[in-house]
């Protein structure tokens, strides 16, 4: 079971654009292939970025003004947020190694 | 939202059949993770179902309906006929890292994998 927080249209503003820490937000669908692949790889990295990163998932079907608003298409895509501002992503089924090479640029 | 939970069975088996033939005539292949395989399959039946066209599960629309009537990510997609692109990891070329061995599944194993 995925360890990672939904955030949802609701809650976005509060939990991704306000938020202290950096944050991974995975865009993710039910139907979505490999969405089943790359999330296994968000729980590591959200275990091993404790304290570094707030890591969540959104589900694009049931928050669409979310996805919308940030231009998604491909799925899952996975967005890097900072200061309120989106400044990284990665798209598809990504291996840790590449994953954790994206974030560890935005660390302070 | 889900409307419906499963897509019929009749629609399921349409797009596992269309499935195994598009690998074979393309030379491509499942996923090592046949669960990523069963959920895609599962997608576009439920696409097919709910918009009466397999759009592909792994994109993020506007407008469904409309996307439907542009045909660019019905499945098989243009990416897919033009250049093998296949970003759900339905259809594998042989080369590709994630790609197993078979061009078929049952409708028992695309069941086990459901969500």
């Amino acid at each position: 079971m995925s360890v990672v927080a939904d955030v949802t249209d609701a809650t976005f503003k509060q939990e991704v654009l306000e938020s202290q820490l950096p944050v991974l937000v995975d865009f993710w669908a039910p139907w979505c292939g490999p969405c089943r692949m790359v999330a296994p790889v968000v729980d590591e990295i959200a275990q091993e970025y404790a304290g570094q990163f707030k890591v969540l998932k959104l589900n694009t079907d049931d928050n669409p003004a979310t996805a919308s608003q940030y231009g998604i298409r491909s799925i899952p895509t996975l967005m890097i947020f900072k200061g309120g501002q989106q400044v990284d992503m990665v798209q598809g089924a990504v291996p840790k190694t590449n994953l954790a090479s994206t974030l560890d640029k935005h660390l302070q | 939202m889900s409307t419906s939970p499963l897509s019929s069975e009749k629609n399921l088996e349409a797009m596992r059949h269309f499935s195994e033939t598009y690998a074979q005539r393309t030379g491509t292949f499942f996923c090592l993770d046949l669960g990523v395989t069963a959920v895609v399959i599962e997608g576009l039946a439920k696409n097919k179902e709910e918009l009466g066209a397999p759009l592909c599960p792994c994109r993020h629309y506007e407008d469904k309906a409309a996307e439907v009537s542009a045909a660019y990510w019905n499945c098989p997609c243009v990416p897919m006929r033009e250049r093998k692109e296949c970003h759900c990891m339905l259809f594998l070329p042989p080369e590709n890292a994630f790609a197993g061995p078979r061009q078929d599944i049952s409708l028992a194993e695309i069941r086990s994998h459901q969500l």
